[in-house]
């Protein structure tokens, strides 16, 4: 491939530092797009490939140069602060170009794989010291193919552990193409029901059930992935159901049984809310409670009777109990099973 | 909800003390409502002419300023009368100094033991008259207090934002292995042989005097230590309990052996490293200005071994140890009555835990661990204040007690020092000051900070750590005017504004400037400047104290005094260097990345713009200082462009530094970043900057990135501080293995961490590794600091300063000034109350 037809990702943003994706310490890139649209979802401004702008009231100071730079006429001044008309606005930047804050933002910048990489690689020491490496997340990746394999590739090469976080809902060509690069595969199972699947996440959960039982026998036959971890998000009144884990979980024993590594449960977060207002999106969750802790733990004990019960974990932040001696996770947690650590 | 969060909020308690430790340390903590306290006592020469306040020592501290005057009247008003010797007035200025100061400790402060205490020697804070003779001292009233004295440089150099400089007491490590070792006996023959073998001319002049003087104070220990050894057989004497009875006989017995010989048990070395150490700052009127013990866990260790192998259960090291740590703390009693029980953040009598030795060895021992237990189960407490050296080899063990520690502690009750970094600059040190003898590849190891992470070497070496402060941002003030104040200062006391006057040197004006390299030609010549208006400073109270302020008991601890037969004051230390730190260096940076980025690159404004934005402080020109602080590029995000301008700023300051030595001492000035708390009040005495910062915002401390722009996060904070330090050498050939380091000194950095890092041993696997990164990466020292409550209050309060704060909650990652004020309460409750 000549370098004019390198391909170019549109990158959401990349966290250094990440304790959250994957064993060790790792840099985590978000790609935008996502081929579901899950109605939780902690990153909306993922979901749509196309580069949006927002704005956010801290930081801006008023002076109004995004409406007089916007070529769409999609912005305004209102005593609210800066609103913008999403019919009008075509994601240019040029406001966000312009704004002296940063109070304008455009998310979603195109980056070339050796720039990228070369940014990635900055914590080299940090991955080497814990076993960590580089998180492509999202976003869906995998949809940003061409991209996503060449940085892949890269990563490879220059010799960092790479983990690749998919919801699944992407060809299987692709992801058997994207697999031999990859380290440590992240997979979500959300939702066994394939109708409510396809409520909740705009999609139903075929491909990703195939998928799944796929890249276990990739994984098995192959010397990448090394790892798999499944990740289930326990979501108030959509997935978190004894059905729903009981589901997943002879899932997993049928047909993943010694390829998973981690089956980690991971409680709701409502931190998020913020963003959907700011990207002019209702949020159909915005008044869920996170999971209470012994909801967390009963669906963890089912879990655990159904699969091998070393893969089994569950992390996130549960709802704040008022008055009473509430332990912390780490508290409760047996230092035993290192799986519990999640 | 919130209301309540205070009090609420997870404070760490002591633990597993016993009853006598327990008992000490609540009296400890009682301050102004204790019996019995260490506040200064002052004692005088009874001459009308007397001085009895050493100000100098108090010119690095600008909040002393308007108090000078006050302290120096009310300590002579509080004197009590000394009965001098006969010969007295006959006597050099060291012998008189040196024979005052014994007088005062052994034979008028009184020696109490408090109940169960296990180590001798209570109360030394002192103000001893200086022993002037009525010539002296009016020499000394002129130089210091005179039109153009020390005093009135001094206050000319802070109130134009320049910084501050004076020759300041402590911040060394005596030779305390050397005492155990040898014994004051030991030294003391030295001495006298040293004043034997001098000629009579020698021994007629000032070589002679200062032999007198040390062989005086040499003697010091040994006679407090002998009323102490007295007291305890009196009390033992009188004591009904048989336990405490024997405690004491023992302690006798120690006191009647140490600190005169050597040690043999550990129980003697404590006793002799505490009076050896209390009896410094007695000499130097001064409690624990820097005054380190450096590498306990090392020196001590054999006397430790030995005892244990005698049958001393490990337990007993510690509670000796634990009345130790008692005692140090007492320093704060010298200004008890001032508020806050005297306690300031002025101190730092640092020990220095664990490191390298000879051959890539890892140090760490049993008392290694011991000395973190004490301090675990004691604290919250302050002194003394620990330093952990870390390397690349440094046991898992360690590394998971210092983890569990910084948990428990809600942020790290230590400092952390990186050997193979501080190294690299003590031997670039080596090279550069000649010093290639005394500092090597063999004995490099032996190295240990000061004060806070000033690095050093031990028992020989007196290098000025926080003597001379300086603004670097100041050059970049001077080169956007052409050498004069941007605002003329106004007196706060008098109301009088002075006319600004061409001050620096005569660079080009504002609109001349064509390209950001004449910009930069500029800012080379004041930083030269600044430099050397600081280096003129330091000579005028550095002279004086060399003429007036002998320590000839501090000058016993330290090689090369007694051969030179000179004061340590007057440089008779092998290594006798001052440093200068440089102050508010990210801003510096960021101001220059600004006047570039908006004047040359983006073309927002013109240099007169900026000026004038400058000059009104920003008001009136907001979109131009949000472009400054959110757009121009900052050092601290591992961004090659910033960083690579950061290097050239170290560079230039550093190379000059080393071309300066005071005249009258002959020290060599070194390069260090240490910024304590002048970062924040220079703040309202610096112009606005180019940065975006408002005048009264604070400036940026020490080595860390200004407030709010490591938006990178930690480890791209880290990236930027080791390379700007000087990276890894390309070709491997560094000045420790691959590393180099431009600060011999070394630089202070902090990073504030989320406690949820460390929420469950997964996590504390992943911050240990951090640690081990920033060995690699990183710098020579580091302070870890979790956020607390009140910490993301102020960020509600002020989201602009605190950008960077990235929440972490399992799989979600959001800055803190994004969410909403709902979240954010939420986040603060999870955060005080330890549930991720």
């Amino acid at each position: 491939m000549t370098r004019h037809q390198a391909p170019k990702g549109i990158i959401l943003e990349i966290i250094r530092m990440s304790t959250e994706d994957g064993p060790g310490i790792r840099t985590t890139v978000f790609f935008k797009g996502c081929s579901l649209s899950c109605g939780w979802c902690h990153n909306p401004e993922s979901i749509s490939s196309k580069p949006q702008i927002q704005w956010m009231k801290t930081g801006c100071i008023g002076c109004g140069i995004c409406v007089e730079t916007c070529p769409e006429k999609a912005l305004a001044k209102t005593p609210e602060g800066i609103t913008i008309n999403r019919l009008l606005c075509t994601g240019c930047g040029l406001c966000t170009e312009e704004c002296p804050t940063t109070a304008m933002e455009l998310l979603g910048k195109k980056w070339n794989v050796q720039d990228l990489a070369y940014e990635l690689a900055k914590d080299r020491v940090y991955f080497e010291q814990s076993g960590g490496g580089v998180t492509l997340s999202g976003g869906e990746a995998a949809l940003q193919h061409d991209f996503c394999l060449a940085l892949l590739k890269e990563l490879r090469g220059r010799g960092i552990q790479t983990a690749l976080d998919t919801c699944g809902q992407v060809s299987q060509t692709v992801l058997a193409g994207l697999l031999p690069y990859v380290d440590i595969l992240l997979y979500d199972l959300k939702e066994i029901d394939p109708d409510k699947h396809k409520i909740f996440m705009g999609a139903g959960n075929d491909k990703i059930l195939a998928n799944a039982v796929f890249a276990a026998h990739f994984k098995k036959t192959h010397p990448y992935p090394k790892t798999l971890w499944i990740r289930t998000p326990v979501i108030p009144g959509t997935t978190d159901t004894v059905e729903n884990i009981r589901g997943i979980a002879d899932f997993i024993h049928t047909n993943l049984e010694g390829a998973v590594d981690r089956w980690e449960l991971c409680a709701f977060n409502n931190l998020c809310r913020d963003k959907y207002q700011r990207l002019g999106m209702d949020w159909s969750f915005a008044g869920k409670d996170l999971p209470e802790r012994s909801r967390m733990e009963e669906l963890t004990r089912i879990a655990e009777s159904r699969v091998s019960s070393s893969i089994v974990c569950w992390s996130g932040s549960t709802k704040l109990e008022k008055g009473g001696d509430q332990k912390s996770p780490r508290q409760t947690q047996d230092k035993s099973n290192p799986a519990h650590g999640c | 909800m919130l209301n309540s969060l205070k009090s609420e909020h997870v404070i760490k308690e002591p633990s597993g003390l016993s009853d006598r430790i327990q008992w000490l340390r609540d009296y400890y903590f009682r301050g102004t409502e204790r019996a019995w306290n260490n506040e200064y006592t002052s004692w005088t020469t009874q001459t009308p002419w007397d001085i009895i306040y050493n100000e100098l020592t108090f010119y690095i501290v600008p909040e002393t300023y308007p108090l000078l005057n006050t302290l120096g009247a009310s300590y002579l008003q509080a004197a009590r009368p000394v009965e001098l010797h006969p010969d007295f007035w006959n006597w050099s200025l060291p012998e008189r100094r040196a024979w005052f100061v014994r007088e005062v400790i052994v034979n008028y402060v009184p020696q109490e033991i408090l109940p169960g205490d296990l180590v001798a020697g209570a109360r030394f804070n002192v103000q001893t008259s200086l022993c002037f003779t009525k010539d002296e001292s009016k020499a000394w009233q002129k130089l210091v207090k005179g039109k153009k004295g020390a005093r009135a440089q001094m206050k000319w150099f802070h109130d134009h934002g320049y910084g501050n400089a004076g020759a300041t007491s402590g911040h060394l490590i005596p030779g305390h292995e050397r005492l155990l070792t040898i014994g004051w006996k030991g030294v003391h023959a030295e001495l006298m042989s040293i004043y034997n073998a001098l000629s009579n001319q020698e021994r007629n002049g000032s070589k002679g005097d200062q032999l007198r003087a040390v062989i005086t104070a040499s003697t010091m220990a040994r006679d407090l230590a002998s009323k102490y050894k007295i007291l305890c057989e009196n009390l033992a004497q009188k004591e009904p309990d048989a336990q405490r009875k024997a405690e004491l006989r023992t302690m006798a017995a120690n006191l009647s052996h140490v600190p005169w010989e050597p040690a043999t048990t550990f129980w003697e070395a404590v006793q002799t490293l505490w009076i050896n150490h209390m009896l410094v700052m007695t000499d130097e009127n001064y409690p624990g200005a820097g005054v380190s013990f450096g590498r306990a866990d090392q020196y001590l260790y054999p006397y430790y071994e030995k005892s244990i192998r005698d049958g001393m259960p490990r337990e007993w090291a510690k509670e000796i140890l634990k009345c130790f740590w008692i005692h140090a703390n007492t320093a704060y009693d010298a200004m008890i009555r001032n508020g806050n029980q005297g306690i300031t953040a002025g101190f730092g009598q640092l020990v220095t835990l664990s490191g390298l030795g000879a051959k890539g060895r890892d140090m760490t021992n049993d008392l290694t661990y011991i000395i973190l237990e004490v301090i675990d189960e004691m604290s919250p407490i302050l002194e003394p204040k620990p330093n952990v050296r870390l390397h690349q080899n440094s046991p898992e063990a360690l590394l998971d007690k210092i983890v569990d520690m910084i948990e428990s502690s809600q942020g790290a009750p230590f400092l952390l020092n990186f050997d193979e970094r501080s190294m690299a600059g003590m031997m670039l040190e080596a090279r550069i000051a000649d010093l290639s003898h005394l500092i090597h590849k063999d004995n490099v190891h032996e190295y240990a900070p000061v004060g806070c992470l000033e690095n050093t070497m031990v028992g020989n070496d007196r290098s000025g750590t926080v003597d001379n402060n300086l603004n670097l941002l100041k050059a970049v003030e001077l080169t956007l005017t052409g050498g004069k104040d941007l605002l003329p200062f106004c007196d706060p006391m008098t109301g009088k504004t002075e006319p600004i006057k061409q001050d620096g040197p005569l660079t080009p004006g504002a609109s001349s400037f064509k390209t950001w390299e004449d910009f930069w030609k500029a800012y080379a010549v004041q930083t030269k400047y600044i430099i050397k208006k600081c280096v003129d400073l330091y000579e005028t109270s550095d002279s004086i104290r060399a003429r007036f302020f002998p320590t000839p008991y501090l000058s016993c601890l330290v090689t090369g005094c007694a051969r030179e037969g000179k004061d340590i004051t007057q440089g008779g230390a092998q290594i006798s260097l001052t440093t200068l730190e440089a102050v508010t260096y990210a801003t510096t940076v960021d101001s220059l990345l600004a006047v570039k980025y908006l004047v040359f690159d983006r073309k927002a404004c013109t240099m007169e713009e900026l000026i004038a934005a400058l000059k009104a402080n920003w008001q009136g020109h907001e979109v131009l200082q949000a472009l400054a602080k959110n757009r121009a590029p900052k050092y601290g995000r591992d961004d090659d462009e910033a960083d690579s301008l950061a290097h050239l700023v170290m560079q230039l300051w550093c190379d000059e530094t080393w071309r300066h030595k005071t005249k009258v001492t002959g020290r060599q000035f070194r390069p260090g970043m240490l910024s304590w708390n002048y970062w924040a009040g220079d703040g309202y005495v610096m112009a606005a900057s180019a940065d975006g910062r408002a005048k009264g915002q604070f400036l940026s401390n020490a080595i860390c990135p200004s407030n709010g722009a490591d938006i990178k996060g930690p480890t791209a904070n880290t990236n930027s501080v080791g390379i700007v330090l000087g990276g890894k050498a390309a070709d491997g050939q560094g000045d420790w293995l691959d590393y180099l380091n431009i600060l011999p000194n070394g630089a202070s950095h902090t990073i504030t961490f989320n406690p949820s890092i460390l929420r469950d041993p997964i996590h504390k696997d992943k911050f240990k590794a951090f640690l081990k990164g920033y060995t690699l990466n990183g710098g020579t020292a580091l302070q870890i600091n979790m956020l607390d409550p009140d910490m993301l209050k102020d960020a509600q309060a002020h989201p602009q300063d605190y950008r960077h704060l990235l929440v972490r909650i399992t799989g979600y990652n959001a800055y803190f000034t994004t969410v909403g004020r709902e979240l954010q309460n939420e986040v603060i409750e999870r955060i005080s109350h330890n549930k991720f």
